[in-house]
């Protein structure tokens, strides 16, 4: 008796208690239909769906801003990066989304094209925004599929690409400029090639003072190691295959992208601790935290190191070798479910014009990490002003490249990142860690039907 | 000998009950504190944040920032408890009352095959959730149920069935059938016997069984995950979301979350302290 | 006695039964119905594809994905269970005898059991950091190495054994407890009134009397073991080689990679293991009843 009572009054206890503690109702017994926002508002409300960082805020102003001009309310929800892709397309699944529009990764566009998750905005698209004022690296890998055809599935929503943050208070110190000076023969300056940058991680790793050289993305999450190791790829000669006829062999288990990966695995010795599996959050958290002097992320993530930091804190383009400068494209354009009913896909449309428009565009860019895709404002001196990293920003748009953006995107990518990750590990020789990739992104092809 | 059980029972328990200190420390802490080279484990209110030592000022910080959503969702941990608490109590008691149905009737009367009846209800216990998700996820579509409280409290259930029956056909079969003859005798049916005679000799094991229920399905995250990711979240699928969060993982948020979700975990393994190894071992093991 | 009519048997059995064959049992035949097609979860519409899952399942058997999987499954119950086992019968017969507080102190070693592997696994993260975790600056204080935890690759495994074993050895403890105490007194005074040494009590009787006990203390353990996915999910993640469990596997295939088809053929291969682990399982039960009864 005792016991069962005591059980009883102690759940219903507790259940009122939480109960108490909540303001708003927690959705019940709601189902994904009944969520994706069929208005509750007069107006209308359109859900986007993103990932959980800096720009996403500022997406939301700008939807709060919308609201106000049009009575159209805006949602955007936020997802952790980590399983972002997950229950984006788990949510796919259902019968309808809980989002009317959802800011894609690029990888996602080949899947989403043929797999009729996505609008086909092919003949929307060029009538609400010029298509020449997009970049091209932006238009070709955001909102193209298959790239270069002029079938669209995506406006350009946010452009990003991978760069550098330094401790510029860390370079500018006379002290070590003496040092750095003395050593190796030159000033202490932002590197222009990837030895330039290995020379200056060495100096600056320290670890008794628990201060590290450089932070490499290589978090094995969902594609960090892979974003991480395309500029190396790319600078010594290699790539992922052949986008005409998906071949892979002989491009990407070269000796140059051998020597790119080994590269990669020697400037591990001067990053922290976690070194071999850093993701974005704790690529920034390194810098942030002070005891790195360089660290490798996407320029999206850099307005907090801007908050935290502040001049002490600067950006660099992504290094070179050789002749050879590439970066790592990233960015979401924005799609439209296409299992949400009409008259949502036609209010997530307006909404989408809107943002189009160069007046909202330059809105855009002064919110933190809205980047945008539009190539005059790219280029024109107030946004190049406007943040320390937007500079450096506007310079690497120029040197993008992106992932493989088929269907089977996802395979491709855990494939490379467990093999990469098991070369960075020592488990396997780069070598065989790039044969093993080739080996399995053929396969993939062939599996897929895109390659004979 | 006597000083060498003393050692290995301190020595365990030191090595046990460190990580749930910790945990009840990291709760107390200013976020930068959580994260410091040096671990800091002495309260000491007007410390400095984040600076060396190993003194902390304690802050009820942590459990303050639980009522707010992270960034840019909507609910807060409150919220997800909540979940998981409706979650919970309501498949802990239909789970219950199904299962005490279910062992009375294997324990009273002579079913045709209830041996292996009894060994499929086991095996359900074995399946690992992974792989049945799929098909539930299929079949949950056609309803509208992922994401929903209705879907995972029928789950639980259909998944707690197993130890509510064995445990249940346990503490049933302690209960002398004589008790229920003679009410049967006297005229009674053998649903009212069951209501009027069983059921309150049964209470025990129906509040053990409820326990153990409750804290499978409070502490379930695979099936969570899979099917209720966006809506109708619970606190481990929360938990695990909070991991990729790009301005640093919230420590004090976490362990003081934690502790709030541990804690009636703890209060309700105090309370059936006797009959923990029944319920642990599906009431094959009774002390 | 009356017959008990068909009907009211149906009335206590039957609800349970059905729920039971809807979502336990129907959700197998549909697996081994998906397993032939090419089933993706963000598509409503498949095709039948034939045997070509199973095909790719035996021709990865060469290639490692698959055995990858199992053999760190096998490795990490194996390793698990036997660890609990011991740490827990040691456990046990320290707390065999009386002492002030053995309540509390039972209590208190059982709670970590009791928890969500998921939200514990989390926070292990933060005692396992290799930079700032209490773990390694513990044993950098005494002196010992401060191994990278959760970024080497060997060394993975292993933490998410270490979170397992701290997790479950109060289990073990438990039933060898139960075993230990089960054995009556008199055994042990016979034994020494034999002047028998401590070693061969202990080999004689203690170990013999609890080993039925123990051996199904093992088998729970494995059937849960073999589960394993919180704690991979909590500390490395589903898509990494040197802890992809089965179950990380299974999650990855299904929904990382989209591939329902492929993933219900391994899940049903898993659950043949799994059956068969179960008869073995029922079978013991079996036999231990018929043993206690016969004792009794």
């Amino acid at each position: 008796m005792n016991l069962r009572l005591t059980s009883l009054v102690a759940v219903l206890g507790f259940t009122s208690l939480v109960g108490c503690k909540k303001e708003d109702a927690p959705t019940g017994t709601q189902t994904a239909a009944a969520s994706s926002a069929a208005g509750d508002k007069k107006g209308g409300t359109v859900t986007i769906w993103w990932a959980q960082w800096a720009p996403a805020d500022g997406l939301q102003e700008l939807g709060n801003d919308y609201e106000k001009e049009t009575g159209v309310a805006v949602k955007v929800h936020q997802v952790p990066w980590s399983s972002y892709q997950d229950q984006v397309f788990l949510n796919f699944g259902n019968k309808t989304t809980a989002f009317d529009i959802v800011v894609g990764d690029s990888q996602w566009l080949g899947r989403g094209a043929t797999g009729k998750l996505y609008l086909d905005l092919t003949d929307w698209l060029p009538k609400v925004v010029d298509i020449k004022t997009i970049h091209p690296q932006a238009l070709h890998y955001l909102c193209e599929y298959p790239g270069g055809s002029g079938h669209y599935f995506a406006a350009p929503g946010e452009t990003d690409a991978v760069g550098f943050a330094y401790r510029k208070d860390w370079f500018e110190d006379p002290k070590e400029q003496a040092a750095f000076k003395a050593k190796h023969k030159k000033d202490l300056a932002i590197p222009n090639t990837w030895d330039d940058l290995k020379e200056i991680a060495e100096f600056f790793n320290r670890p008794a003072q628990k201060r590290y050289g450089v932070a490499l993305l290589t978090g094995r999450g969902y594609d960090a190691l892979v974003m991480g190791f395309q500029p190396f790829l790319w600078d010594f000669g290699g790539s992922w295959g052949d986008p005409a006829t998906f071949k892979v062999k002989g491009m990407l288990n070269t000796p140059g992208a051998a020597d790119g990966l080994k590269f990669m695995k020697s400037l591990l010795a001067f990053a922290p601790a976690n070194g071999p599996n850093i993701d974005y959050g704790p690529s920034l958290e390194a810098f942030t935290s002070g005891s790195t002097a360089m660290a490798m992320n996407y320029f999206a993530f850099y307005p907090k190191i801007v908050k935290d930091l502040g001049p002490k804190a600067g950006f660099f383009v992504a290094p070179a070798k050789g002749d050879k400068r590439f970066s790592s494209l990233g960015g979401q354009g924005m799609s439209i479910s296409a299992k949400v009913s009409p008259d949502q896909q036609k209010l997530a449309k307006d909404f989408i014009a809107w943002f189009l428009k160069k007046e909202t565009q330059e809105k855009w860019i002064t919110k933190e990490a809205g980047f945008t895709a539009n190539v005059e404002i790219l280029n024109s001196d107030a946004f190049k002003k406007a943040t320390p990293y937007n500079e450096p920003f506007s310079r690497s748009m120029n040197l993008l490249q992106d992932f493989w953006n088929v269907p089977s995107y996802n395979e491709l990518l855990a494939a490379s990142v467990q093999h990469l990750g098991e070369a960075l590990d020592g488990v396997k020789k780069p070598e065989e860690a790039l044969e093993l990739i080739s080996t399995e992104h053929e396969r993939i092809f062939k599996e897929a039907g895109l390659s004979k | 000998m006597k000083a060498l059980r003393i050692t290995v029972i301190t020595l365990y328990t030191i090595l046990g009950v460190l990580p749930l200190l910790w945990l009840i420390l990291t709760a107390f802490k200013h976020h930068p504190d959580t994260i410091t080279a040096s671990a800091k484990f002495i309260p000491l209110p007007g410390a400095e944040i984040g600076g060396e030592g190993l003194s902390f000022a304690p802050t009820i910080e942590g459990f303050a920032h639980l009522a707010e959503p992270p960034a840019g969702a909507e609910f807060s941990f409150l919220e997800h408890l909540l979940n998981s608490t409706i979650i919970g109590v309501l498949s802990t008691l239909a789970s219950v009352a199904l299962g005490t149905s279910c062992a009375y009737g294997f324990s009273r009367f002579r079913i045709p095959g209830s041996k292996d009846w009894l060994f499929f209800i086991l095996s359900t216990r074995f399946m690992p959730p992974l792989a049945v998700v799929a098909p539930v996820l299929i079949m949950y579509r056609t309803f509208d149920l992922p994401n929903t409280h209705l879907g995972l409290i029928i789950l639980y259930t259909a998944f707690n069935l197993s130890l509510a029956v064995w445990l249940m056909k346990g503490f049933i079969d302690e209960i002398p059938r004589a008790y229920e003859e003679s009410a049967l005798v006297d005229g009674y049916s053998r649903a009212s016997a069951f209501f009027r005679i069983i059921l309150p000799h049964a209470r025990t094991g129906m509040a053990v069984t409820a326990v153990f229920c409750l804290i499978s399905a409070w502490n379930e995250f695979g099936f969570a995950m899979t099917l209720n990711n966006a809506q109708a979240v619970t606190v481990p699928v929360y938990f695990a979301g909070l991991q990729g969060n790009t301005n640093g993982v919230p420590w004090p948020q976490i362990a003081a979350g934690a502790l709030l979700f541990v804690l009636p975990i703890v209060v309700f393994t105090v309370l059936v302290r006797d009959h923990l190894l029944r319920g642990v071992t599906f009431g094959t093991i009774k002390q | 006695m009356k017959k008990e009519g068909s009907f009211l048997k149906l009335g206590f059995v039957g609800p349970t039964l059905l729920f039971l064959i809807t979502l336990n049992l129907f959700p197998l035949f549909y697996n081994i119905v998906l397993s032939f097609t090419d089933a993706q979860l963000s598509q409503n519409d498949y095709n039948f594809v034939g045997g070509r899952n199973y095909a790719l399942i035996f021709d990865t058997l060469t290639s490692p994905k698959y055995a990858d999987a199992i053999r760190t499954t096998g490795e990490f119950v194996l390793i698990a269970v036997t660890f609990e086992l011991l740490l827990g019968f040691c456990l046990a017969l320290a707390l065999k005898a009386k002492f002030s507080g053995k309540p509390v102190v039972l209590t208190i070693l059982l709670v970590p059991m009791m928890l969500s592997p998921a939200v514990m696994g989390l926070f292990w993260n933060l005692i396992l950091n290799a930079h700032n975790g209490i773990l390694n600056q513990a044993l950098g204080s005494i002196g010992l190495p401060t191994p990278h935890w959760l970024t080497e690759p060997k060394l993975k495994l292993i933490a998410v054994l270490l979170v397992d074993i701290w997790m479950w050895t109060p289990y073990m403890m438990l039933i060898a407890l139960a075993g230990l105490n089960a054995i009556p007194g008199y055994i042990y005074e016979a034994a020494e009134i034999d002047r028998a040494s401590m070693w061969t009590v202990f080999r004689r009787i203690t170990l013999p009397m609890c080993a039925p006990l123990l051996f199904l203390a093992v088998l729970f353990r494995m059937t849960d073991a073999l589960k394993q996915f919180d704690l991979v999910m909590a500390l490395t993640g589903p898509n990494d080689a040197s802890t992809q469990t089965l179950s990380a596997l299974l999650y990855q295939l299904t929904f990382a990679n989209q591939k329902v088809g492929l993933g219900s053929a391994y899940a049903c291969v898993v659950l043949v293991v799994v059956i068969a682990l179960a008869s073995v399982f029922t079978r013991y039960l079996d036999w231990l009843a018929k043993k206690q009864g016969r004792l009794a």
